[in-house]
């Protein structure tokens, strides 16, 4: 793949994961905990890491960070959503090259699901400096795990899809 | 679809989700029932602290910063009343009255929790 296809169809991705966790933002989560959500644009996450690498995927989710903190966040989301994100990526990276095939992109989303969680976790203490956040885990954890596999599910589809498209082949 | 690795996976899910069950309940469970005090704090400073238990009159507390918050006490429990935050996850979680209940406004890096009385000793009768 030549350097200009690279850039536009990552561009592209980046746009979709933006445009993704800004339609999450309008739907209402029916758990009043903080950091509950349904983690769509970790479906471009993990495309990224399938169809590039892991240095790419960091790219994707950190300009998506910044743009979506832009749009409507402020500073404090940023820190969350920059923690977990890049958690999350380094985690199911990992998962992903390690083994090839010894996991599934629903066990790989669950596991970058559950890692997202405990960066957002780690931030929340530090900027509260206080360790009381943490009570909160057990919730997010479980709506971690739910929204982690119907993002797996729906990213293996997606991947299946793209593989039959060749988008991403030379 | 799901693979032999998943299995490591779910076993590593549970378990950490097991161990912050368990952590939260150890941390609830601990100290005494009695005496709630709910801790106001903005950033990493205490805002207030109100005995839930003695408080008679309803009070309201006004927390302003990035975004301004009305904080409501009266006897047994205290709420986020009212955020002008974007999301107002910290109003959605109503009202907190057990010891170890809390609600934070991520966005305005306030927070209410209830903690048990403390351990000192606060009379000594002979």
């Amino acid at each position: 793949m030549n350097r200009t296809k690279r850039i536009v169809l990552l561009a592209l991705l980046v746009s979709q994961a933006l445009i993704l966790s800004i339609i999450e933002s309008w739907i209402p989560v029916p758990v009043p905990v903080p950091g509950v959500k349904l983690g769509l644009a970790n479906i471009i996450t993990l495309i990224v890491i399938i169809f590039f690498g892991f240095k790419e995927a960091l790219a994707v989710v950190l300009v998506r960070c910044v743009l979506s903190s832009v749009f409507g966040g402020g500073l404090t989301f940023f820190l969350f959503s920059i923690a977990g994100g890049i958690l999350s990526t380094i985690v199911m990276t990992v998962l992903y090259k390690v083994r090839p095939n010894l996991f599934s992109i629903v066990g790989i989303s669950i596991a970058g699901a559950i890692a997202h969680n405990i960066g957002q976790i780690a931030i929340a203490a530090l900027v509260m400096k206080d360790l009381a956040v943490a009570a909160i885990l057990p919730v997010l954890l479980i709506s971690g795990c739910i929204m982690g596999f119907f993002v797996g599910l729906a990213s293996s589809f997606l991947e299946n899809a793209l593989r039959r498209a060749k988008i991403f082949d030379a | 679809m799901l693979k032999k690795g998943d299995i490591i996976l779910l076993g590593i899910a549970v378990i950490i989700i097991a161990a912050s069950f368990i952590g939260v309940s150890l941390y609830k469970g601990s100290g005494s029932n009695t005496g709630r005090i709910a801790v106001i704090k903005q950033d990493d400073k205490v805002v207030e602290r109100i005995d839930l238990d003695s408080i008679s009159e309803p009070r309201e507390i006004k927390i302003s910063g990035e975004y301004d918050e009305v904080i409501v006490a009266e006897k047994g429990r205290i709420r986020f009343e009212e955020a002008d935050c974007p999301d107002k996850v910290c109003v959605k979680t109503g009202w907190l009255s057990k010891k170890g209940d809390m609600a934070v406004c991520l966005p305005n890096r306030t927070m209410i929790k209830i903690e048990g009385q403390s351990k000192d000793v606060d009379i000594v009768t002979y």
